[in-house]
């Protein structure tokens, strides 16, 4: 609310300092940053010369251009995408608005390798759509065909977080500003957007930094970013020229990092009702419907018609080595979940603090929290691979303590902005109350703000879990030896063209993440 | 070169047999194991690297003869799962009291791996798709010696002169083509054909990123000269715009499609398919005695750092035993690197394909092909 944002700007001058969790929240950034020392490591291995002339080679150039472009490309699609279908699902009268919504956001729930393999698989002169349809269908490959499909199954991030900030904002401001004459687009423009931006920023950086680390999709495009580029490295065993280039990546992700800590300056979105006025669609209702079913059939419909192709006609040969087992639905399941409660308990402190206080450390602390987040798995693994085996070994590969805390340092930030953007809502007064009570600190935050942020903190949960179950290259590095979980599955089934058993498992990844995503979406109509 | 089927239809049959017994699970939650990694688990069963029975001869031995194989044994693979397991399965069948826990990736990042985890490396043996790989593992100081039996049982062309790494199975380097597009006979059999005959142009794909395809530049510079290969890299990736593929898999299927009509690359990509599909128009080809049609082995390596050299030893025995050899030969259309074990598949024999002659261990060196593919930009 407006007077609530101005005593916020009143107290700034009266610092409130918290050197305890400054302490616990530095102590997180550096564990989550570990890993990140190991690249620094091997790319000072690279003979300086020799470096030189990699770092600014035609081809590094070539690599920074094409990723920057892929980056960039997916972000503003994303945000045309998410942030329109957002609002159409928030606050106007389309019919079926839930059931809109669960299309519009469960795409996340696909990894972006599987949507690139059903979408080669059904477009193109010979692929299935031609073939059913009789048309020739272009091809979806090269440059355009990563940023579609990582599009297509990143943009619910802008979508999801700028969703929440519209169901929160108080949209009583808006119908304010139409009674003072002003017309739909300006009552957006200068009341609306300035109280979604940060969370739209929020949005993009997540979707940004997915895309610039995407490396299955690139790869399966034939576009060389810096993934592919250092994927190449690793599989030629050229591990001390792809840490260099992991460097140049992180100088990319620090930058991107820094724009977004600008645009995304909190505004203080919380907010009374969400009632508010909705706008009628009208005439429009069929075209708005259509777009969201037709952009729920491209990224859904066609990876499961795809799947089922490929069981019921049992695409490619038998072998019971890959013959699915729900086991391997469980361990995903259970390092998912353990990962999600680490990586909440990890962002309750760096998301308070840095959403509380004014300090440098305290916000340079949320960023650093958000490296792992552009750092491809591989690049993670490895670094833990030769921490785990050479200071750990009493659990590496044994047990799952190092994968997951793989996924903590890969997925921590989507729990981190959840929790911080939730805590920024927590209207000021009730913690004040709370303490003109005489409760403590710790007391108020316990009884009053941790529950009023529970669902902030959780809906993050939501997305680690998601992320978790997808992953991959981490995973194949550091799972115990002889498990299996449902990627692991789908990559060697897949990867051997045992076509059949990749779809079952792959259909069974996304039935459970969209449960959970189900879990999310509800909490959020409360 | 005349036209193979490459259907092998007996295999079914036998890989059915194998897997008759029952898929056991691979999937273990090994959350208990954490003690097992302090204490140092059980003990190598072994007391020598000796032959615990029989020794590994060069004419094949049969696994009766062997000494029984018993305790628990780390493999990395990089094998994949549908070539090995059956194998590894087939061997827990065989001794009650032996398993395998088994870790599978791609072979560039199971080395990675293992180079970072130096000396302690959980595995006991690395197993590859390639000598590229082995050769490396060697040059890092990380492989043991074997033990001399089994040394002296490969055929020196498929075994490390130094005796760190061997040959377990064979397989050669093919071009695979669309039969709706071209005859089998029309082809060239000299690998530089591909990068400058015009009717390749836009139909033709490689996949960059195989240890197998590493190895093949490292032979053709190797043979033929850096400026031979530049050229050769050079013109598939600008005259012939060859498309790069990340996957064996996709490139095969892009030819089974029709979308790509030449597809150079490993046979067996090829084989699965029509092994599904009989139907499927596409068949496989060999150039003559140069380095597209590289015999290459996949192979083992004890790993120096071992907890069980010993079990791993006996392991490596069975593995070019008589029934080993013959499960590549059967199930994967391998060839076998032993005397004494007929070749009986599908396939041409090593005799009418004329593959390079070549030594392996020079496909360690990897560096300079890297830097050259690099530098032509054929990499994804």
């Amino acid at each position: 609310m407006a007077s609530n944002r101005f005593e916020k700007l009143s107290n700034a001058g009266e610092k409130v300092s918290y050197p305890g969790l400054t302490i616990i929240s530095g102590l997180i950034a550096l564990l989550v940053a570990s890993p990140l020392l190991w690249i620094v490591l091997r790319a000072l291995q690279v003979n300086p010369t020799r470096a030189g002339e990699l770092v600014f080679s035609a081809r590094t150039a070539g690599i920074l251009l094409t990723s920057l472009g892929l980056m960039v490309s997916v972000t503003v699609l994303s945000v045309a995408i998410g942030l329109p279908l957002a609002i159409l699902t928030t606050r106007t009268n389309l019919p079926f608005r839930r059931f809109w919504t669960i299309v519009a956001a469960l795409p996340l729930v696909i990894p972006s390798y599987i949507g690139a393999f059903a979408f080669v698989s059904a477009f193109g002169p010979y692929g299935e759509v031609s073939s059913l349809l009789g048309v020739p269908m272009p091809h979806v490959r090269g440059f355009w065909g990563a940023v579609l499909v990582i599009t297509l199954y990143t943009y619910p991030y802008v979508f999801l977080t700028a969703r929440a900030a519209l169901l929160s904002m108080d949209a009583s401001l808006v119908d304010a500003a139409r009674t003072l004459n002003a017309d739909r687009f300006e009552a957006f423009r200068r009341v609306t957007f300035p109280q979604i931006r940060p969370a739209i920023a929020a949005g993009a950086l997540l979707t940004a930094l997915y895309a610039i680390s995407d490396f299955g999709t690139p790869a399966f495009m034939h576009v060389e970013v810096f993934t592919s580029a250092i994927y190449w490295e690793f599989g030629a065993l050229n591990v001390e020229y792809a840490a260099l280039l992991s460097l140049q990546l992180l100088a990319v992700t620090g930058i991107v990092l820094l724009i977004e800590a600008n645009v995304g300056r909190d505004e203080d979105a919380s907010g009374g009702t969400p009632s508010g006025s909705q706008i009628r669609l009208g005439r429009w209702k069929w075209p708005a419907m259509g777009t969201v079913a037709g952009i729920g059939i491209l990224t859904l419909a066609v990876p499961i018609a795809i799947f089922g192709v490929w069981i019921v006609r049992g695409i490619g040969a038998e072998a019971s080595t890959y013959a699915f087992e729900w086991e391997y639905a469980l361990n995903s399941v259970y390092l998912a979940g353990l990962a999600a409660v680490i990586a909440c308990t990890f962002a309750i402190p760096v998301g308070y603090l840095s959403s509380q206080s004014e300090s440098i450390l305290a916000r340079l602390f949320e960023r650093v929290t958000y490296v792992g987040f552009a750092v491809p798995g591989i690049v993670i693994g490895l670094a833990l691979v030769f921490f785990g085996a050479n200071y750990v070994p009493f659990i590496y590969r044994e047990g799952v303590v190092l994968l997951v805390f793989a996924y903590v340092v890969r997925f921590l930030p989507q729990a981190v902005g959840s929790t911080r953007t939730s805590v920024l809502q927590v209207d000021d007064r009730l913690p004040e109350a709370a303490r003109t009570l005489n409760a403590g600190r710790l007391e108020t935050f316990r009884r009053v703000t941790l529950p009023l942020i529970a669902p902030g903190v959780v809906a993050g949960g939501v997305l680690v879990f998601l992320t978790t179950m997808k992953e991959l290259p981490a995973t194949l590095m550091l799972q115990p030896i002889g498990m299996e979980t449902l990627v692991t599955l789908i990559w060697s089934a897949h990867g051997t063209a045992h076509y059949r058993y990749a779809a079952l498992p792959a259909l069974i990844l996304v039935v459970i993440s969209g449960l959970s995503m189900l879990v999310l979406l509800r909490q959020e109509d409360v | 070169m005349q036209r193979h089927d490459l259907s092998g239809r007996g295999t079914t049959i036998n890989r059915r047999r194998f897997l008759g017994a029952g898929s056991a699970a691979v999937g273990t939650l090994a959350v208990a194991g954490c003690l097992d990694g302090l204490g140092g688990g059980d003990e190598d069963p072994f007391d020598s690297y000796e032959p615990q029975e029989a020794a590994a001869e060069s004419s094949a031995v049969s696994w009766d003869d062997l000494g029984d194989l018993e305790g628990e044994l780390t493999i990395y693979s990089a094998r994949t799962q549908d070539q090995i397991d059956p194998l590894f399965e087939k061997l827990e069948d065989e001794y009650d009291d032996f398993t395998i826990k088994r870790d599978y990736d791609d072979e560039g990042d199971q080395l990675a791996s293992i180079l970072e985890e130096g000396e302690n490396s959980p595995a006991d043996v690395f197993y590859t798709q390639s000598s590229g790989e082995l050769a490396r593992l060697k040059d890092e100081g990380l492989a043991r010696e074997l033990p001399e039996d089994v040394i002296d049982a490969v055929d020196d062309n498929y075994r490390d002169s130094d005796g760190q790494w061997t040959g377990a199975s064979g397989r050669v380097r093919a071009v695979q083509y669309n039969t709706d597009h071209f005859d089998g006979d029309d082809l060239p059999d000299d690998i530089f054909a591909y990068a400058e005959d015009e009717r390749f142009r836009d139909v033709i794909s490689t996949r960059p990123n195989s240890g197998t395809f590493h190895s093949f530049i490292v032979a053709m510079m190797e043979e033929e000269g850096e400026d031979a290969t530049r050229e050769w890299v050079r013109a598939m990736v600008e005259d012939q715009n060859a498309t790069l593929y990340s996957s064996g898999s996709d490139q095969a299927e892009a030819v089974a499609s029709g979308e790509q009509e030449i597809a150079l690359g490993n046979q067996y990509y090829a084989g699965r398919i029509v092994d599904d599909d009989p139907d499927a128009p596409l068949d496989v080809t060999f150039t003559s005695n140069d380095p597209g049609c590289l015999f290459n082995v996949s192979g083992v390596a004890i790993l120096e750092g071992a907890d069980k050299p010993n079990l791993a030893a006996e392991f490596t025995r069975h593995i070019i035993a008589e029934q080993g050899q013959d499960f590549f030969v059967d199930v994967n259309g391998e060839y076998p690197v032993v005397d004494g074990v007929e070749y009986v598949g599908e396939l041409p024999t090593l005799d009418e394909i004329d593959p390079l002659e070549f030594d392996l261990n020079k496909l360690g060196d990897v560096e300079p092909a890297i830097d050259l593919l690099r530098e032509e930009g054929m990499t994804v």
